[in-house]
């Protein structure tokens, strides 16, 4: 009997060493992760709080995936918690990781990391203005922060009072979507000045421009406050020159995004739509249907029109991402990381 | 119904003598001497927590997480804590304070870091059907913590304080008195604790050794109780009060050099309970109303959010027993409960009716015990008439010393109203979850001269039907459906060993669970989750606590070991197994025959581990704590 006791104890006793510390990841692909011109980068969101997220190269003429790029290439365990988008400009890639508060900067060509940008609050979209000046919107911190791109810092910010999401550059001004108030912010990026904010529908969520120079913003109406709306601005002069409204009050369209040429919109709203420009009303059918599918990302290819869209499928696995041809007929699909939100086309 | 093919056959074949309450000769022979709560039926697997073990804790979380085979789930030391048994979720783990239900009526759940272990008793652990006995909603089991109420102790008080690293400061005061016909008790405790440890930050590439921050804890609670003893019955009141405020820290992903982070928590509980039980020599009663009065505020003033909410719950239960005679028992317990919440997350307040209505027959055989119950279940509108239970316990030797217990049963867990209402995304189509559970388990003891060995083997099966999750809908809302299909099924083991060796008492009490819990739908053609192992449920764990006592000391080791667990569905991820070890002495004086003084040293995490419990959470690595108690009965 005593025997039978000590030796329990003696095998319970003593522990095992261990070596893994932190989450590991059991099949991380080790393919080919160095950029080229045309490749396709996933923005994987992954879970708010568990520092799942990453980015994914796919290679459309190889039609090969590499998961988890910046982790491997770095040799870290995470990129970040929440990656919400990614920008590529001189030379750089810059994830913005929403939940970690600050901006992780990457060359372009191998993912090796070259700075991190901290003190933020809640970072959302990215837009370089010049060499040495971007932005950065903000879901909480009521402003949009002002980044030096030659040391990396935060060297001012501009108070805006609301949750600011996409944003783009044209003819020396910012349009800036405001999601709290519904407006489009104008903003002079000489003297970071909010010059004019605008009406627009609920929740302005993307925006986009065209080959006319007019202005596309999406309005996901919110939580069935409001119709969804697409709108047509002309930056010139300040004006909507045309709004078109989704008459289910439940759909909340969003992912505007437009084509390399200008003239072709596309946007999720369950279903991928596709819509010219000069359309007079939004398109009665789907582009592609989503079928099973629960689509989160949308990309389009600016080469040569390929449509890529992702299904997040329980939100706690690696998402799958289809590609399509500029027809509308499906190429291929492929796993990536968790979470796949967006999608940037290396150029 | 695969539950029942594997396990009825069984179960018709024991059963076809009748039914009996495994417990009532042992009721019989005490009630005529002091009125005594019942235990559930003995064909179910109930643990009673170790007395030291609850002692020696400082919290609940702790306390399961050192010595019992459930799953305890903690977002750091001070944070949120909830537990989970054989591979279900938090959800679907009751637990009942002195017999009442605390499960939030908002998520369902209850915070395990808001319960100190001196407010506590004795602790109880039912596992699987057993968990139905006590209500509903308890799919994987249910966590009993009662206080006791002992008359003739005179005067009696416990004046404790603990220091410990990270300035943590414990104090705990208890004074009572009691008479044949009285029975008083007032409670006290404070505990304040920074959190303030060193970690090795793994999310940077340099992996900095970094302190925690904004991790401050204060805890304070008040606990009453007045107890009236009459001829044959007792009359009672319990209060209990507890105040929360917590700074939330970050995980390590967020980049902390320049951001001063600011998410508080604050949680305040008012709990009563009123009580008059009593016995007639046919008939054993317990009546109770009780009161929880609950609120939580989330705060991150540097974000501006700022989100409040409220429960109320009122619960009135009558519970009976008949004894036909001392073999044969009939039990009826009728469920009142009212449930209303109110929070920022709902556009108005809700309430609703949350009944049940159990009835069961019992019996006894010379070596049999068998019961066999039905509880019908209102909650708002629906209701549900068939929630069923058949367990059976069966002496194999005449010593008594080799027992088979099995059972079965059907139950349900109500959709809560977060599920329901959550603006926007509640869905108020939602059906209950339903668990269809089985168990088998193998009780035997031996004792050969000074030496005790009690061990237990339990295989448990589980199938989940309409599990709740939520998920993002097409338009981006986050919602809750019945998606999900799991099985659970695995295995629980149990050693406990009492022996002495010259003046050295020795014991060991360890436990080993193997859980395989699937997910078994499909939410398309490209979901990898199905046949995997669901996220967050170890494979396996082990725990065992060793003791030694020689003279007035006593030693303890506690080991415990959390397997690897999956942290996405497709089992892509996971955490790395941890293991840890925990050593405490003490000393007990005692000063005079009334008055002893404890002098308590521990060590927690002993071989300076670093490990997370959940993903880029900080853990502590070795702490200290010293406890000295002065007890005066």
């Amino acid at each position: 009997m005593k025997q039978l006791f000590y030796t329990i104890l003696i095998l319970l006793l003593f522990s095992c060493k261990k070596d893994e510390l932190g989450p590991q990841c059991v099949n991380c692909s080790e393919e080919d992760s160095n950029t080229e011109v045309a490749d396709v980068l996933i923005v994987n969101e992954g879970n708010f709080g568990w520092g799942n997220g990453s980015v994914s190269l796919y290679k459309p003429n190889a039609k090969t995936i590499a998961n988890n790029v910046y982790q491997q290439a770095n040799s870290v365990n995470t990129l970040g918690d929440v990656i919400q988008s990614a920008y590529q400009f001189n030379g750089s890639i810059y994830a913005i990781a929403n939940n970690s508060n600050k901006v992780e900067v990457m060359n372009e060509s191998n993912f090796q990391s070259i700075a991190t940008i901290t003190g933020f609050n809640s970072p959302r979209y990215f837009l370089p203005i010049n060499n040495s000046k971007a932005y950065v919107t903000d879901l909480y911190s009521n402003s949009i922060q002002v980044v030096n791109l030659t040391n990396n810092t935060i060297s001012s910010s501009i108070s805006v009072g609301c949750w600011t999401e996409e944003l783009l550059l044209h003819n020396d001004t910012v349009y800036v979507c405001d999601m709290t108030n519904n407006n489009l912010l104008i903003i002079n990026p000489s003297n970071n000045t909010l010059v004019d904010s605008i009406k627009l529908g609920v929740e302005p969520n993307s925006i986009i421009k065209d080959n006319n120079n007019k202005l596309w913003i999406m309005c996901g109406g919110g939580m069935s406050e409001d119709n969804g709306k697409l709108i047509k601005f002309n930056p010139q002069t300040r004006t909507i020159e045309a709004t078109f409204v989704f008459t289910n009050i439940a759909n909340s369209p969003s992912k505007l995004t437009i084509n390399a040429t200008g003239d072709n919109l596309y946007f999720a709203n369950t279903n991928i739509y596709k819509m010219n420009i000069n359309d007079t009303s939004l398109p009665s059918s789907a582009f592609i249907t989503s079928n099973t599918n629960v689509f989160y990302g949308l990309g389009v290819d600016p080469i040569n029109e390929e449509i890529y869209v992702a299904d997040a499928i329980d939100y706690v696995q690696n998402g799958i991402v289809f590609r399509y041809s500029s027809s509308g007929n499906l190429i291929d699909q492929f796993y990536v990381g968790i979470i796949p939100g967006e999608f940037l086309f290396i150029e | 119904m695969s539950v029942f093919s594997k396990i009825l056959p069984l179960v018709v074949l024991l059963l076809w003598q009748g039914f009996v309450f495994a417990q009532s000769i042992d009721t019989v022979q005490i009630k005529t001497v002091e009125v005594i709560d019942e235990k559930p039926p003995e064909a179910y697997k109930v643990v009673e927590l170790d007395s030291v073990a609850i002692h020696q804790a400082t919290s609940l979380s702790e306390l399961l997480n050192n010595s019992s085979p459930i799953f305890v789930k903690t977002y750091g030391s001070g944070s949120l804590a909830s537990v989970s048994f054989r591979g279900t979720g938090a959800s679907h783990t009751s637990v009942l304070w002195n017999g009442i239900v605390l499960n939030s009526p908002m998520n369902g759940q209850v915070d395990f870091s808001l319960f100190p272990t001196p407010f506590i008793d004795n602790a109880e652990l039912n596992f699987g059907a057993s968990g139905l006995v006590n209500g509903t909603g308890a799919l994987g089991g249910s966590v009993s913590l009662n206080n006791t109420t002992t008359f003739n102790k005179g005067f009696f008080s416990t004046l404790q304080q603990s220091v410990g690293s990270f300035n943590n400061y414990i104090s705990n005061f208890k004074l009572g008195y009691s008479n044949q016909q009285w029975f008083t008790e007032t409670q006290l405790y404070l505990n304040t604790n920074d959190h303030n440890f060193e970690y090795t930050n793994i999310a940077f590439k340099e992996q900095p050794r970094i302190t925690q921050q904004n991790a401050k804890t204060k805890q304070y609670g008040l606990q009453q109780a007045i107890f009236r003893r009459f001829k044959k019955s007792q009359l009672g009141v319990r209060f209990w009060y507890f105040n929360s405020d917590r700074q939330l820290p970050t995980n390590m992903l967020v980049n902390n050099d320049v951001n001063t982070q600011n998410e508080t928590q604050a949680d305040e509980s008012f709990r009563g309970i009123l009580e008059w039980k009593g016995f007639t020599s046919k008939f054993n009663y317990k009546i109770t109303t009780a009161f929880l009065k609950d609120k939580l505020i989330y705060n991150d003033s540097l974000s501006n959010i700022y989100s409040e909410s409220n429960t109320q719950v009122i619960d009135n239960k009558i519970n009976g027993t008949f004894y036909l005679n001392n073999q044969f028992q009939i039990k009826n317990i009728v469920s009142i409960r009212h449930e209303q919440a109110k929070a920022d997350g709902f556009n108005e307040s809700h309430q609703r009716f949350n009944n049940h209505w159990l009835f069961g027959v019992s019996k006894q055989f010379k070596r049999l015990d068998a019961t066999l119950f039905n509880r019908l279940i209102m909650v708002a509108d629906k209701i549900q008439p068939i929630a069923p239970s058949v367990g059976v316990q069966y002496n194999v030797l005449k010593r008594n010393n080799l027992k088979i217990k099995a059972n079965t049963a059907i139950n349900y867990n109500y959709p809560t109203f977060n599920d329901l209402y959550w603006a926007a995304g509640g869905n108020s189509d939602l059906k209950p979850e339903k668990s269809e559970m089985a168990e088998l388990g193998l009780n035997y003891t031996i004792s050969h001269q000074k030496t005790i060995i009690n061990t237990e083997l339990t295989g448990f099966y589980s199938h989940v039907y309409d599990w709740i999750i939520w998920l993002p809908t097409a338009s981006s809302i986050w919602s809750p459906s019945n998606l999900r299909e799991v099985e659970n099924k695995g295995l629980e083991y149990n050693l406990k060993v009492k022996t002495t060796y010259q003046k050295l008492n020795l014991t060991f009490n360890g436990n080993y669970a193997y859980t395989l819990s699937t997910n078994l739908k499909a939410k398309n053609d490209y979901d990898n989750s199905v046949n995997k192992q669901l996220i967050y449920v170890p494979y396996h764990q082990i725990n065992h606590t060793f003791g030694a006592a020689i003279k007035n000391f006593y030693l303890t080791y506690n080991y415990n070991y959390t397997g690897k667990r999956f942290m996405t569905t497709d089992n892509n991820w996971y955490l790395p197994p941890n293991f840890i070890s925990n050593v405490s002495l003490s000393k007990t004086v005692k000063l005079n025959p009334q008055t002893k003084l404890n002098v308590g040293f521990k060590i927690n995490n002993i071989f300076n581990q670093d490990y997370q419990a959940i993903a880029w959470r900080a853990m502590p690595g070795r702490n200290y704590l010293i406890t000295l108690t002065l007890q005066f009965n």
